[in-house]
């Protein structure tokens, strides 16, 4: 809801800067007749029950910004930017983005917990593992097929590790990509220089030869 | 699609082979005998009654059985085969978060001081711009005063 109400607030703020379509909004009389047919709708008598309700009307504190485009401080500032912990249409959601930790899903870790993981050996090894469980569950299957349920726990505990080790590999991923939309802008930026360099010095050039013209008449 | 979403599709298409492969086996399977002691079934006097048809199928199914596993198991070896490809393809370069930020910072310094020097540039060719109009301006307007009006 406020991220709604956010949004609407800078739409406001940077739609509208002259006051003369607030003022049309506030005197118009839709306005008026839009609350009534929200009434009329919230309350339909049965015969006449509609198919589809108005748009609710936007939030009351417009009138605040009337005097937006004389003076912009006199309207009150967007709400800030929300940090933490949020509820949203009945769920709880976070701000900050992290991974939850193996121990925290419950599932057991099985590549060592170091700093500095190597990706590629531990994902292979954990490809080989995912092999031999499979072949083991088929030949439970064949054999004692009432013990499948531990196989399968194990099966499963190794896809989460693998899925874990791959969501870890994002922000890796970020921080390279970040480098390199980096060394292309300054890539960009000497190229733009040397365009100016070469331009500047080709319009010297021009006028000096211009005076010269001038100077030999 | 980037390499890690390549390779997470990979394991969810490892899973969904491995769980179809069980699946259709186990669904497919013909009967086994339990023990020595149990009759024959009366299986191709039974097909013999029966529609051509439908026995036809049923026997291209029980006979074409064992190629099932055969075939499964290959799948499932090449998508694994598939996975370590994509984990040799891994650009991972250099070692460490601490290496990436550092090489950020450096990044960030190099372009604010190229970032201050396109500034200086850019405020230049606009002051030499000005002058040029200027001159222009001047020029065009000596020229019209020039020109009596005969």
């Amino acid at each position: 809801m406020m991220i709604m109400y956010e949004s609407l607030y800078q739409k406001l703020t940077t739609f509208c800067p002259s006051s003369s379509l607030l003022a049309v909004v506030a005197s118009s009389p839709k306005l008026k007749s839009s609350s009534f047919h929200l009434r009329s709708s919230l309350f339909p008598p049965l015969k006449r029950r509609m198919a589809t309700a108005t748009y609710p009307p936007p939030p009351p504190y417009y009138r605040l910004y009337k005097d937006y485009s004389e003076n912009p401080s006199s309207a009150p500032q967007p709400p800030p930017p929300i940090e933490g912990t949020y509820v949203c249409f009945g769920g709880n959601y976070t701000t900050e983005d992290v991974l939850p930790s193996l121990e925290e899903q419950g599932v057991p870790q099985l590549y060592p917990k170091d700093s500095n993981v190597d990706y590629k050996k531990e994902l292979r090894s954990l490809n080989r593992e995912l092999q031999l469980h499979i072949l083991e569950l088929a030949d439970v299957l064949v054999g004692r097929p009432s013990q499948y349920a531990k196989r399968i726990g194990d099966i499963s505990s190794i896809f989460k590790n693998l899925h874990h080790l791959l969501n870890s590999l994002r922000p890796h991923q970020a921080r390279a990509t970040l480098i390199h939309i980096m060394e292309l802008q300054i890539q960009q930026r000497k190229q733009a220089v040397e365009d100016i360099k070469r331009r500047r010095e080709e319009a010297q050039r021009l006028l000096k030869d211009a005076f010269v013209t001038l100077d030999g008449q | 699609m980037d390499i890690i979403s390549q390779l997470q599709e990979q394991v969810n298409s490892i899973a969904a082979i491995t769980f179809n492969a069980f699946g259709t086996l186990q669904r497919d399977a013909p009967p086994v005998q339990l023990s020595p002691n149990y009759p024959e079934p009366p299986a191709p006097a039974a097909a013999a009654v029966a529609a051509a048809t439908t026995t036809a199928t049923d026997g291209d199914a029980t006979a074409a059985f064992p190629e099932q596993p055969k075939q499964l198991s290959a799948d499932l070896v090449k998508a694994a085969k598939q996975f370590d490809a994509l984990v040799a393809a891994l650009p991972l370069s250099e070692g460490g978060e601490e290496a990436q930020l550092k090489r950020i910072a450096e990044l960030q310094v190099e372009n604010d001081v190229i970032g201050q020097e396109l500034q200086k540039q850019l405020e230049a060719a606009e002051k030499e711009l000005k002058q040029v109009q200027e001159l222009f301006g001047q020029a065009a307007d000596n020229c019209l005063n020039m020109k009596k009006p005969e």
